[in-house]
């Protein structure tokens, strides 16, 4: 059983569990504490019933007018805590929130595309491939310089679906910026 | 103009080339001796070449010019210097001076706050809060104001300082709500805080409950709804906590409102079957909501667990195993989820330890070793039929860390029971059609035989003369680890405790390979670092500990630098809910063991780095004695960070008798011992280098104070170096001195020496594997590193003329021949007679215990015992190797 909670910066020092998974990337500090800052309900952690971390999202908020949208930075949930649901639960949080207190269009994420248990999970959510951004991972010895698959789910904001029209080509890292 | 003669100096630091800005400054100061702007910049520059002292008594001059800071160029230069230098209150000091020339600006008064947030220094935060508020009445200073008001009274030493600091800020954050300028919910967190800490719990329930937009926003904040539940049943509201946390319950499943829901109806039990029909009839309803039976399920028991403990119980639940078929219950429900495990684990417990207390414990162990037998008969037919689903592996699984579990708590120390059904494990786990689908329960099936198999050998083996057999079964076990990574490389786990039973067997670079597999970083540093940092120095692996010892440093240093930029960007967004925690975290992290640790372990690789005597000496020399300084004070303000949980333990951290990460610990976890041992080597060869005789007496008779305090806390071999240290440090005192009898002492030390180096092969031949597993490498490395530190000692007689010098340089000229010799025999037998041992002694030597699993290695995975064996052997290769090259270079 699961307590969604606010991120707290002492949890980094007991994430490992979740952290050492492949796909989950240990950040600089600052990342972690820049999220928490500037974005604190937006950066949520479910833990167990034994008090030990079992998935966290980051997330944030970015984009002018029709781009004002809601950012999945991160998802993860540990190995032994999968299929439970938890994914979907972080996200709802993030998605409520993109609505209800900021009013976005849409919220978005990059995903490797060798990361297919991820994607299906997005896609049962609602997501869908916007674009593809041209090596959006670099290798780092473990995991393989990839391609991003960027995807989206419109917003009741976004009436006509306008920000999930797909993008047919490739873009590069710089194309994905947000001023 | 200003400007202009400036931009020479500019474009330099700009550059990063500090040496060509202090060459312009001193090239502007040639001409205009008293350009406060250009001596401002050549106190930074000197600051950024690490002339501290300097940078110090420039950057004060300036400051107190007269005038000087009218200039935005001096201001700029001294408060980065300062900056640099970590001096805050100069930093301070320079604003306060700048005000006097920019009365009322506000951005040195922000500059004020933040410099005083990110140095505690809270009186010139708080003041500075104060003084923006009264200027420019902004909601963000009042809010400013109340945190540094808190912050002061968090650490005021004098209680009614600390009352007078909180009473003030309640004072004002309860203005500012009734005011309506206590607008989210960052803002109500600080003012729950400060009530929090005056135990006003009716105030804080008050401000929780208040009405408006905020309302709202508490609506939406799980954890502030989680603390309101809380607060009631803390003031005896346990209706009232019902009624929220129904609410709570009813808009969102979160276990924390679920355990107080619980709570609050416990509370009330003795007051009539209502409060307990309801949460039953809750919990029910919830549970038939589709992603919601979990935890309504988990919260049935839990409320079924405490009415027992409260003597609630009703008369049909009474039976003394109505709380273990609640627990069944839910497993039976959710054991094809790998979370079942956890969620009920605590719970198994509390019940066998509630039946003990009542003297019932073979009772209840009785009934859940009954209710798990059939269970896991059915499941483990299920998962080996021919089709197996994911969830049919899943629940054998599940069902079989519950047997780990009972075993543990049914305190079975019969090592054949904890490997019974091994093979069976091992087949599905390794060579089943699920293990090829990488399916996540067979890598979880082979770590639980891995801990079995681990436990049972520990079990079986405990007598030191039985260490053969021991380290034979975790050679075994490390087998079967490396069949289970090649079959699915993302188990993690399964490398954790592969390196850890790799360094068991004094294999460190096989283990090292697997840790950096792991792609530990950043903060992991502090937290897992101790996975491997250290073992090389031990293992005669000393560059390639250095090299990661020093990505722990720059780790630290980068922590050190951004933690208070990032405590700034939390006042200046206004989430002020950060502030405690983010200043906890840099407490935690600034005195944090593993930092020690890291720092001591660098310093001690440092000692290996190759170069002439000069150099040698010279870098003895920088060694800072001074700031690795340890008492018991710094030593009890340590925080210790690192994450011994993350092993996948099947039993609770505080069962200490099953924990498989103490068991599996080769050497004690270095502690405070160990820190101050290993900050009192580099301050003992500081203080030879240097000739400070009197320092350095006084320091080897602490030294020798804490190596005979230390006992078990540190391992054998680092109590034999720091033993060695001590007789480099006396032999270096009576050959200074010139007192004939140093000869006696400079035999001691090569009875030392010498004594741990390798036993000679040419004279018996062989040797034996046991050893080399458990201590050979280990005293080798000592040697090496003693004889690293007694060449030091050589070096600084020499260039200190002392008479001794020739003779102590003859005395190690010897030592290194007969090492030479000794490390070259050990290489020899490492080559090749190492792994016909292995194969003769670890693998195919008769052990009842392991059969099974010896059995299935050779006729199933005979490549992992391929890996294994090549594992060990070329990590003994690797360390003798390294430590062979450098007796070489030490001339």
């Amino acid at each position: 059983m699961s307590t969604f909670r606010r991120f707290r910066a002492m949890d980094m020092f007991r994430f490992n569990n979740i952290n050492l998974d492949r796909y989950t990337e240990t950040y600089d500090l600052s990342f972690y504490l820049t999220y928490l800052s500037s974005w604190p309900d937006l950066y949520i952690v479910a833990e167990s019933a034994d008090r030990s971390l079992m998935g966290y999202l980051m997330g944030k908020v970015e984009g002018k007018k029709e781009l004002w949208h809601g950012h999945v930075t991160a998802l993860t949930v540990a190995p032994e805590c999968r299929r439970l649901g938890l994914g979907r639960g972080l996200m709802d949080v993030l998605e409520v929130a993109s609505e209800k207190t900021y009013d976005c269009y849409f919220v978005d994420l990059f995903v490797r595309p060798s990361n297919v248990v991820a994607i299906q999970m997005y896609e049962n959510l609602g997501y869908t491939l916007y674009r593809q951004v041209i090596d959006y991972y670099m290798g780092d010895g473990v995991m393989p310089t990839e391609y991003a698959n960027d995807m989206r789910k419109a917003l009741a904001r976004d009436v006509d679906k306008k920000s999930i029209v797909p993008v047919k080509h490739p873009v590069s890292v710089e194309d994905t910026f947000f001023a | 103009m200003e400007s202009h003669q400036l931009k020479p100096i500019y474009e330099a630091i700009g550059q990063g080339d500090m040496r060509r800005g202090q060459t312009e400054c001193d090239k502007l100061l040639r001409k205009h001796s008293t350009h406060q702007g250009a001596l401002a910049l050549k106190a930074y520059v000197l600051a950024k070449l690490g002339n501290a002292e300097e940078a110090t008594t420039l950057g004060q001059q300036v400051l107190h010019t007269p005038g000087a800071l009218k200039s935005s160029h001096v201001l700029q230069g001294l408060w980065l210097t300062f900056r640099v230098l970590h001096l805050p209150e100069l930093e301070i000091a320079v604003y306060n001076t700048a005000l006097v020339h920019t009365p009322n600006s506000e951005q040195l008064y922000c500059k004020i706050f933040m410099a005083a947030a990110r140095s505690k220094l809270y009186k010139d935060q708080h003041a500075a809060a104060v003084a923006l508020n009264k200027l420019f009445k902004q909601d963000k200073y009042l809010w400013w104001v109340v945190t540094s008001l808190l912050m002061q009274a968090k650490s005021a030493q004098d209680s009614s300082v600390r009352q007078l600091q909180l009473t003030l800020a309640e004072r004002m954050a309860e203005k500012a709500l009734s005011e309506g300028r206590l607008t989210n919910t960052e803002e109500l967190r600080i003012y729950l805080e400060v009530l929090e800490l005056q135990d006003n719990h009716a105030a804080m329930i008050a401000a929780l409950s208040t009405s408006g937009p905020l309302a709202e926003k508490i609506a939406n904040d799980p954890d502030l709804i989680t603390q309101w539940i809380g607060l009631l049943i803390k003031t005896g509201d346990c209706k009232q906590a019902c009624t929220v946390a129904v609410a709570a319950l009813e808009a969102r499943d979160n276990w924390a409102d679920y355990k107080l829901y619980v709570e609050a109806t416990v509370a009330q039990a003795s007051e009539g079957e209502g409060p307990v029909k309801a949460a039953c009839a809750n919990f029910d309803k919830w549970a038939a909501q589709r992603g919601r039976e979990r935890g309504a399920k988990l919260a049935g028991v839990e409320l079924t667990i405490r009415l027992h403990e409260a003597g609630h119980a009703k008369p049909a639940d009474e039976g003394a195993d109505a709380v273990g078929e609640r627990i069944w219950s839910y497993v039976d429900q959710f054991m094809t989820k790998a979370i079942c495990y956890s969620d009920v684990m605590q719970h198994f417990v509390t019940h066998v330890k509630s039946a003990t207390a009542s003297g019932q414990t073979s009772g209840a162990i009785d009934f859940h070793a009954k209710q798990l037998e059939q269970r896991l008969h059915n499941a483990r037919a299920a998962a080996t039929a021919t089709k197996c689903s994911e969830d049919a592996a899943q629940s054998w699984v599940s069902l079989e860390r519950i047997r780990y579990l009972i075993q543990a708590l049914a305190d079975d120390v019969d090592p054949q029971r904890w490997v019974a059904d091994i093979g069976a494990m091992l087949s599905f786990g390794l060579d089943s059609d699920e293990a090829e689908q990488k399916l996540a329960a067979c890598s979880d099936m082979t770590l639980i035989a891995c801990q079995r198999l681990i436990l049972a050998a520990f079990l079986a083996y405990p007598e030191p003369e039985q260490r053969g057999l021991l380290f034979a079964s975790l050679f075994k076990v490390v087998c079967v680890l490396e069949a289970g990574i090649k079959m699915n490389d993302d188990q993690f786990l399964l490398k954790l405790y592969a390196i850890r039973l790799y360094l068991y067997l004094s294999c460190y670079d096989r283990a090292r390979a697997l840790y950096d597999t792991l792609n530990i970083k950043n903060i992991q540093f502090d937290t897992l670092g101790y996975l491997i940092n250290g073992h090389g120095m031990s293992l005669g692996c000393f560059s390639t500990d250095l090299e990661l010892c020093y990505d722990g440093v720059s780790f630290y240093d980068r922590s050190d630098a951004r933690i208070p930029q990032e405590l700034e960007s939390a006042y200046g967004n206004g989430t002020y809910s950060n502030i405690t925690d983010f200043t906890t975290f840099r407490d935690n992290l600034t005195h944090s063991v593993q930092r020690e640790c890291t720092h001591r372990c660098a310093l001690r690789g440092e000692a290996f780095d190759h170069g002439t005597s000069k150099d040698i000496l010279e870098q003895w020399k920088e060694a800072d004695a001074v700031s690795i300084e340890h008492t018991d004070e710094t030593i009890a303000a340590l925080h210790d960070n690192r994450d011994i949980g993350v092993m996948g333990l099947q039993t609770p951290v505080d069962m200490a008798k099953w924990n498989l990460e103490i068991m599996t610990r080769q050497i004690p976890l270095p502690g405070s011992a160990w820190i101050k041992i290993f900050s009192m080597v580099p301050q003992i060869m500081h203080y030879i280098v240097c000739s400070e005789i009197e320092l350095l007496e006084a320091k080897i008779g602490d030294f020798l104070v804490v190596i005979e305090e230390a006992g078990q806390s540190v391992s054998s071999h680092d109590l034999l170096l720091a033993r060695g240290v001590h007789q480099v440090a006396t032999l270096y005192l009576r050959a200074q001195s010139g007192d004939e009898g140093f000869d006696g002492e400079l035999s001691v030390l090569t009875e030392v020496i010498i004594g741990a180096l390798p036993p000679d092969m040419s004279a018996s031949n062989s040797l034996d594997l046991c050893d080399v597993a458990l201590s050979t490498i280990r005293t080798a490395s000592v040697a090496t590193e003693l004889f690293t530190l007694a060449l030091s000692v050589k070096h600084a007689l020499s260039a200190q003329r002392s008479p001794s010098a020739n003779a102590v340089t003859l005395g190690l000229s010897q030592i290194r021949k007969t090492a030479l010799k000794l490390v070259g025999g050990l290489r020899t037998w490492t080559e090749k007679p190492a792994r016909e041992s292995i194969d003769a002694l670890w693998m195919n030597a008769e052990d009842p215990l392991l059969a099974s699993a010896t059995t299935f290695l050779l006729s199933r995975r005979k490549s992992a015992v391929t890996l294994a064996t090549k594992g060990c052997v070329g990590s003994w290769l690797k360390s003798v190797n390294n430590m062979a090259a450098h007796w070489k270079k030490c001339t």
